[in-house]
């Protein structure tokens, strides 16, 4: 196992220190005394797991196709925005745009995700044990989203192909959105997956709502003029 | 004229047009190519250079050596960019645009010693297999963005905006979301994608300090970064990018043009590419970065001229967008029969949203895109590509220059008061410049 302190050094050697105990072979990976520092184990290729044993600022995790990467505290904005594969798991809370793109892999939030969670998401999967704000899942195009607790407005706003899922309440829902039943393999994979990475999380896969699109914004017509009108 | 033939200056014939097809479709008008207007604004036809004759000495037009060599993002990269030509190829998509124009795009700017530029739906292989130098779009969509293709990509071009429609994201209408396409960009097949305006994780210029340094993490500080925008507020956008620590600053300006937007958006927003220029140098010099953070600039540059006027006003490098499709032969009049089906005749056409391109560029469609043969479409690229170097070279020696890098405001002279206004410089005929 490797230990990397941040203090008193640049990003750049911080991120180029872990480049280079992966290169060596350390699959363990401890990043100490982050202090929110912004950029850390961006586009990590390889499958390491790497802990962040404090909070981490913007892009933590961000571009990376494999590892694992684990944050003890919480994170900025743009969590793994654009990841391609991999885990990255937050014991905390997370700011704006966490997971923004991303097309593959699975994060996990414990506490609560701020604005904009999963924006224009391409796959992969996305939970959090907590709440999120306004606009989580927007533009979303596919992969899974899942809010145990409650989603703040315009949720879900001009989906392609995302599931999104919500254990709680829904404040309002965006354009387009509609809510429908989950079905058998929903609520299966719901409480599957909740099991592996928030067994702590009481809400089962039956106890969700699943939000989807309504597919008025997939296509220009000219009868669905009020939904273009207010579309975002 | 009688009174009967008598046309209204305001309800001129095409607004009538515009208002009827309005009242029939519910729906804003979209359409690809760029502004239509009549340009009643300050462009590079109103300037003129001002030639060698006794007070400076003239290089030999034909043969002697002019460099045009050509280094872009000297200021944080450990890799520069280094062309054989200044002209470069702007992003278009795949999608926007067909295969066959991508990989000819592709493979005319490596032979002419150029770059070119992704789009929005990410890298396609066979682009980067045949180019020489490629830079990889980072726009608000991120559609394809795959981090393995950031990391092949020579420099990383960070889009903001696009001068055609700066303030609105793209637009692929559903005919051209093909199955290929739809994979590409993970979308449903065929619907009209609208791409976001905003970029997913960060909204402001302070935010965009750090995407900037996660882009350069991501690639080790190995290419340059560039920041593309629509050109807008250029003043102070070129200073917030510069801030934000860009290598290169790429403006674009309204004449730019698109594969599909909103008419309006084309005709009525943004500022012109020549004000564009001007801004943009007053803004690095006004933050001592002039030279340092080097300065493309984009939007309707038709030929050697626009290019070398845009040089001599500060740019370092030129993208060219629409000038490389006509290369490509859009709007030749070819397959004619294919253009009246669309309502349109060749050296008028600007239905790239339609996906029913007669010539093969902007369409997914194989056997429409079959028209556009790869490598002789890659030629007229080169040839265009070094056609318009020649064009620059032969201005700039004429202006007794060795380098086309050293043509300078003072080569020029305006032609109209707004031209002389906008650019600082003496309105031919007299020591003046207007609005000073």
């Amino acid at each position: 196992m490797a230990e990397i302190s941040c203090d008193g050094r640049t990003t750049r050697d911080i991120n180029s220190e872990i480049r280079r105990a992966i290169a060596a072979g350390d699959r363990e990976i401890v990043v100490k005394d982050p202090g929110a520092r912004h950029n850390l184990a961006v586009a990590i290729l390889d499958p390491a797991r790497i802990r962040i044993s404090g909070s981490a600022g913007y892009f933590c995790g961000g571009l990376i196709d494999g590892p694992r990467i684990e944050i003890d505290e919480s994170a900025g904005w743009g969590l793994a925005e654009s990841m391609m594969s991999g885990e990255v798991l937050v014991r905390g809370s997370v700011g704006n745009g966490a997971a923004a793109a991303m097309r593959g892999g699975t994060v996990v939030i414990h506490g609560d995700a701020a604005a904009r969670l999963g924006v224009s998401m391409k796959g992969g999967t996305i939970l959090v044990a907590g709440n999120c704000g306004y606009m989580a899942g927007f533009m979303g195009q596919k992969g899974r989203l899942v809010v145990c607790g409650n989603t703040g407005d315009a949720f879900a706003d001009s989906l392609y192909e995302t599931a999104c899922f919500v254990g709680g309440s829904i404040e309002g829902l965006g354009i387009d959105a509609v809510i429908e039943e989950p079905s058998k393999d929903d609520v299966a994979w719901l409480d599957a997956t909740l099991s592996q990475y928030l067994p702590g999380v009481s809400r089962r896969g039956r106890d969700f709502k699943k939000v989807v699109a309504g597919r008025k914004l997939w296509n220009f017509d000219k009868r669905e003029w009020k939904v273009w009108q207010e579309a975002l | 004229m009688s009174d009967a033939l008598e046309t209204s200056g305001t309800f001129r014939p095409e607004v009538i047009e515009d208002i009827q097809i309005k009242a029939s479709s519910g729906l804003y008008r979209i359409r690809g190519w760029g502004t239509l207007r009549e340009r009643r604004w300050a462009t590079f036809d109103d300037l003129t250079f001002l030639p060698c004759s006794l007070t400076r000495i003239p290089l030999e037009g034909y043969r002697e050596k002019c460099s045009t060599k050509t280094l872009l993002g000297t200021r944080f990269a450990k890799k520069p960019i280094e062309l054989d030509v200044p002209v470069m190829i702007t992003g278009m998509s795949w999608g926007a645009l067909s295969y066959n124009a991508k990989v000819a795009l592709a493979r005319g700017a490596r032979t002419a010693g150029s770059s070119n530029t992704t789009g929005d739906g990410g890298m396609l292989m066979a682009e980067r297999e045949n180019s020489r130098t490629l830079i990889y779009e980072v726009l608000p969509s991120r559609y394809g963005i795959n981090v393995h293709h950031m990391r092949m990509a020579d420099a990383i071009e960070l889009t903001i905006g696009q001068g055609a429609k700066p303030g609105t994201g793209g637009l692929l209408l559903g005919s051209k979301v093909s199955d290929v396409i739809a994979r590409q960009r993970d979308l449903p097949i065929g619907v009209d994608q609208r791409s976001p305006a905003r970029h997913p994780d960060f909204l402001g210029p302070d935010d965009m300090i750090i995407k900037v340094e996660e882009l350069r993490e991501a690639t080790d500080w190995q290419v340059p970064i560039f920041i593309k925008m629509g050109a807008s507020r250029v003043f102070d956008d070129v200073k917030l990018a510069a801030k934000a620590g860009a290598d290169v600053i790429v403006v674009d300006g309204m004449e730019g043009g698109t594969g599909a937007s909103p008419a309006i958006l084309q005709e009525h927003t943004g500022i012109p590419t020549l004000a564009a220029v001007c801004e943009a140098r007053a803004a690095l010099e006004d933050i001592g970065l002039y030279g340092e953070v080097q300065l493309i600039i984009a939007g309707g540059i038709r030929d050697g001229v626009d290019a070398a006027k845009a040089l001599a006003l500060g740019a370092d490098a030129i993208y060219i967008g629409t000038a490389a499709l006509i290369a490509l032969n859009c709007n030749r009049p070819l397959f004619i029969e294919d253009y009246r089906a669309l309502g349109t005749e060749p050296h008028h056409c600007h239905h790239c949203h339609t996906g029913r391109c007669p010539v093969g560029i902007t369409t997914q469609d194989p056997e429409l895109m079959k028209r556009l043969e790869i490598d002789e479409g890659a030629e007229r690229i080169a040839n265009l590509l070094r056609a318009m170097t020649l064009e620059i070279q032969m201005l700039a020696r004429a202006c007794g220059k060795s380098d086309i890098h050293h043509l300078e405001p003072e080569d020029m002279a305006a032609l109209s008061m707004e031209a002389s206004a906008v650019c600082g410089i003496p309105l031919a005929g007299t020591r003046k410049v207007f609005g000073r």
